[in-house]
């Protein structure tokens, strides 16, 4: 048989299996489910690797990301035949000098972007953390007082959702100054609405719960409810949530920045792409260039991902992320 | 058909089968050195509990258990040909056809009747579209639907349960199977509707000449329709026999248990109804002796030490104590008075034993 | 309940911009700013009747959401006035659409045997190396894989064009070189949403494959291959097709991105320009047309939802 989908595994090695291994599937997914697993942890450091970088950089020994390091090398004079010392035209390609070369200016890409990301945490991070705040606040009293206010509220993360998100930040940022405030809480804006429904939702679930019932038939205050008995379970969740959507809110920076709307000030991760990306030829002569702040960006947003995607999987919250 | 002196021999020849499954704990020995043969145009219902490795037998012999942990021995032979341990699907559909247990979740929700049926015509007789189309009607008259070339373009969800499981018999019978397997046919139905189903499968296995296993936990769906019947427990074959003498005559005790635990349309009305004590056997470390001692009112010593085989002939079981033997009688006795069997079962006359 | 949605959308994209920009610089240019001198505050006073901006906000929004229902998108802001904005639609839309279903339909087209054959083989070495290549594509930001793309297939390999045609012969190349150049902006696009794709077929599909009615298929006969995209494919779509319009909106964002980084004059790039010289009509414009889209393209869904699953249908 030329039955390409079988996996050949009897003792006497004929294919007798058919389709999938159901008991496999089902073992390994509840042996997952259990623990956060290594590669959890190995995002979880490189995130606290970059972090440490990014809030350190000014005491670490790293060069400073605006100097211009020129390399000279001696050059002949066709004319004259006397030697002097003539500047290379950076950019340069990596050494054992600039690990990650430099840029056009001859700066040294690695504290670049390592400077660079001090701007896109936080603004990934500031911008999240709003999020949580306004839509986690909004959606878990919609979610738990119900009526009027939960449609209205509701409805308002619908409207928010169904713009396009980038070009919401678009028209925000594009209305506003750039600064590191504006950008933030636009993206801040944007993630209101997937965490408000999703704190609604898992509101709705929980205040089913007997613990809540029970407080409630105890004569609790709904504020108190909220504030004890649900919020420490919806934060479960939302701590998933949390990190994917840090990945969204740096990413979005990014694209931001790509278009060259992001902050005016400083340089981000996005910015240092759009800047190696803008002529064909720089990015072919000096691909380090681009290339650098794509691979922090790639392994930063990949492990926020990683780490937020195995958090749901271990608090197993799939169906509330609606 | 197959040459004349071929029709003598059996279609089915079961030898030893074994199927295991690897699990964490060890090997879990499902069908455990099964043997039977089924013949040509003979009906062989399989009785046993949910876990008496009926159904597994059954899939092993067709070779649908989807799992890589599976692994089986001894020998299968159908129509002459070794199945055991090789890819199994020439078979499937022409050979041997299958009718599964709940019609609600056996049919595609999402492909209509007509092209269900018609799938096994055009694979296995090389119909075209017409001809499939025509013969797809033919079968559903055969079983019985009204209006079958309405239903064709219906969806299974359009349909009664009754009427998709003989939807689901039409399919399994497309290509004209020689053998038929029914698991648990009629499980899943409302009684109204089970006797039904149940004649319409012995009536087409009658007519068309066809082997069948009608696979069930209930002895009484056995009555009538078939012609031997095999009791299983614990993956091991308990007693084996034509059904007349199986109901006339039951030795094991494990038969008898099974009769008295289910209830029976020929009942009369307020029979009481004696459920066996204790569950089924752990298939990974099964007890020692007669897999069934320790559920069993007759057990003996000498049940816990040695498993008692099958005796060869007509009407096979695996017993020390059968049942209407003077062995079973004192067996019993001895228990009543003790208060509990060798294996601990505590038992004794119910409060209110409803007297003959 | 959609109408509403597009009415609120609408309402805060207008108010928004009334309130953030002053559309006056762009109609009139410096001038705009000059009221000492009579004749400019003449021109001003002009220009605002021309765009109803002396107005209050509610009439503006009432007369501009009229004007939009009947098919009047308005005019640019802009010295002249012209291009009607429905012209400037007219003329980049299409080319927006082409790449997004390019990239759509690629995205399934890789989605779907991608998954089948990960599902049918679950957790072997193939998934294994499957999960973690989707799981890139995920995280890779979709300006950053276009840089990728265009390195590696334009720069290094040289398969396909390095230059992009800014403006308007574009319109105008043939069918096949067209194609040509979108195919680098639609695989960026499409990439992503592909590996979404799968991760949901596979899942939805693995749970199908369980189900009893693959096992009576099975052993009916049918082939496995048939089994698999007959029997079990299309019952496993119904993840996949809600994140499809879901991912709709993914995907205007997206096409911004390309559309810049590859120079294509599509809407994409029409909105940023706007957005960047303050042309209200036009945002206003494209945003409802982009929002509207959305909104229908996830009405559409519904519907196929009962193509797919005839047990939806009343």
């Amino acid at each position: 048989m030329t039955d390409t989908l079988s996996s050949p595994s009897s003792p006497s090695g004929d294919p007798i299996v058919e389709i999938i291994d159901t008991a496999d599937e089902r073992a390994s997914d509840t042996i997952e489910k259990r623990t956060l697993g290594l590669g959890f942890w190995l995002c979880i450091g490189w995130l606290v690797f970059i972090c440490g970088l990014a809030a350190l950089a000014p005491i670490l020994p790293l060069k400073d990301p605006d100097e211009n390091f020129l390399q000279f090398e001696e050059k002949e004079s066709a004319l004259t035949g006397r030697v002097t010392e003539a500047p290379v035209q950076p950019p340069y390609g990596p050494s054992a000098e600039h690990w990650f070369g430099t840029d056009l200016d001859a700066r040294d890409m690695l504290s670049r972007t390592i400077y660079g990301a001090r701007v896109s945490l936080v603004v990934g991070f500031a911008a999240i953390a709003f999020g949580m705040l306004v839509g986690g606040s909004l959606g878990m009293v919609a979610g738990f007082v119900g009526g009027w206010f939960d449609r209205v509220v509701s409805f308002c993360f619908l409207v928010l959702l169904s713009f396009p998100a980038l070009i919401l930040a678009i028209l925000i940022t594009s209305l506003a100054s750039r600064s590191l405030f504006t950008i933030a809480l636009t993206l801040g804006i944007l993630s209101v609405s997937p965490v408000g429904r999703l704190a609604r939702a898992a509101t709705l679930v929980f205040a089913e719960r007997e613990f809540v019932t029970a407080a409630r038939t105890l004569g609790a205050k709904p504020s108190r409810i909220i504030r004890r008995e649900i919020l420490p379970n919806v934060m479960i969740p939302m701590s998933a949530l949390a990190l994917l959507g840090m990945a969204v809110s740096i990413v979005a920076e990014g694209a931001l920045a790509f278009l060259g709307l992001s902050v005016e000030k400083g340089s981000t991760w996005g910015k240092l792409i759009r800047t190696a990306v803008n002529s064909t030829s720089d990015l072919e002569s000096a691909p380090w260039m681009a290339f650098t702040p794509i691979g922090f960006l790639f392994l930063t947003v990949m492990a926020l991902n990683f780490a937020g995607d195995r958090l749901r999987d271990y608090f197993d919250v799939k169906e509330l992320s609606i | 058909m197959a040459a004349a002196d071929a029709n003598n021999e059996p279609l089915l020849v079961v030898e030893d089968y074994e199927v295991g499954f690897r699990t964490e704990r060890g090997l879990a020995r499902a069908v455990d050195k099964v043997s039977f043969e089924l013949d040509r145009g003979e009906t062989l219902g399989i009785v046993g509990e949910s876990g008496s490795g009926k159904s597994v037998l059954n899939r092993g012999i067709m070779g649908l258990v989807s799992s890589n942990r599976m692994i089986e021995d001894g020998s299968v032979l159908f129509d002459g040909g070794q199945m055991v341990n090789r890819n199994r699907q020439e078979f499937w559909g022409a050979k041997i056809g299958m009718i599964f247990q709940d019609p609600m979740t056996s049919l595609n929700p999402v492909m209509k009747i007509g092209k269900q049926i018609f799938e096994p015509l055009r694979q296995h007789l090389g119909l075209d579209k017409g001809e499939a189309e025509t013969r797809a009607i033919e079968l559903l008259t055969q079983v019985g639907i009204p209006e079958p070339a309405r239903r064709i373009k219906q969806y299974p969800h359009e349909l009664s349960g009754g009427m998709r499981q003989r939807v689901m018999i039409a399919i399994a019978l497309a290509a004209e199977p020689e053998m038929l397997i029914a698991d648990e046919p009629t499980t899943a139905l409302d009684v109204t509707v089970q006797k039904y189903i149940l004649d319409l499968l012995r009536q087409l296995q009658l007519d068309r000449g066809m082997a069948m296993t009608l696979i069930t936990h209930d002895l009484g769906v056995a009555r009538g329709r078939t012609d031997n019947v095999m009791v299983m427990y614990g993956g091991r074959v308990m007693e084996h026999a034509p059904t007349d003498t199986i109901f006339a005559e039951m030795r094991h005790p494990y038969t008898e248990a099974l009769l008295a635990s289910v209830p029976s349309l020929k009942h009369a009305k307020h029979t009481r109804l004696t459920p066996i004590p204790g569950a089924p056997p752990d298939i990974v470390n099964p007890p020692p002796g007669c897999r069934f001692s320790p559920r069993c009112k007759y057990a003996q010593p000498k049940c816990t030490e040695q498993a008692p085989e099958l005796n060869e002939g007509e009407h096979r079981y695996a017993c020390f104590y059968p049942v209407g033997t003077d062995a079973s009688a004192e067996a019993l006795e001895k228990n009543m008075a003790q208060g509990h069997t060798a294996t601990g079962l505590k038992i004794g006359l119910a409060p209110a034993k409803a007297a003959g | 309940m959609m109408i509403l949605l597009l009415i609120a959308v609408s309402m805060l994209t207008f108010a928004a911009m009334s309130f953030l920009g002053d559309p006056l610089f762009n109609i009139l240019g410096p001038v705009a700013g000059d009221t000492e001198n009579p004749e400019n505050l003449a021109k001003i006073e002009a220009a605002k009747e021309q765009y109803y901006l002396d107005k209050p906000l509610p009439e503006r929004y009432a007369r501009w959401a009229g004007d939009f229902v009947t098919g009047d998108f308005g005019v640019q802001f802009s010295t002249d006035g012209q291009p009607p904005v429905s012209g400037l639609l007219k003329e980049r839309l299409p080319r927006t659409l082409q790449l997004m279903l390019m990239a759509q339909f690629l995205a399934l087209a890789i989605a779907i045997p991608w998954g089948v054959v990960t599902a049918s083989r679950a957790n072997g070495v193939v998934d294994r190396a499957s999960t973690f290549t989707s799981f890139m594509f995920v995280s890779l930001p979709n300006f950053a894989l276009a840089v990728i793309l265009f390195y590696i297939f334009a720069l290094k390999l040289d398969w396909l064009p390095d230059t992009y045609h800014a403006t308007d012969p574009f319109w105008g190349l043939t069918h096949r070189h067209r194609l040509v150049q979108l195919v680098l902006p639609a695989f960026t696009l499409a990439l992503p949403g592909a590996s979404v794709y799968q991760r949901l077929l596979r899942t939805d599909l693995i749970t199908t494959l369980q189900e009893d009615f693959i096992l009576m298929a099975r052993a009916k006969g049918v082939p496995k291959w048939r089994v698999l995209f007959r029997h079990a494919l299309r019952p496993s779509m119904f993840s996949v097709i809600t994140i499809f319009g879901i991912n709709a909106g993914a995907l205007i964002g997206g096409a911004l991105v390309v559309e810049i980084y590859f120079r294509i004059p599509g809407v994409g790039t029409a909105i940023v320009e706007a957005v960047l010289r303050e042309d209200f009509p036009v945002v206003l414009a494209l945003v409802m047309v982009i929002a509207t889209a959305f909104v229908v393209l996830n009405f559409i869904v519904d519907v196929f939802y009962t193509f797919l699953d005839p047990r939806v249908r009343r």
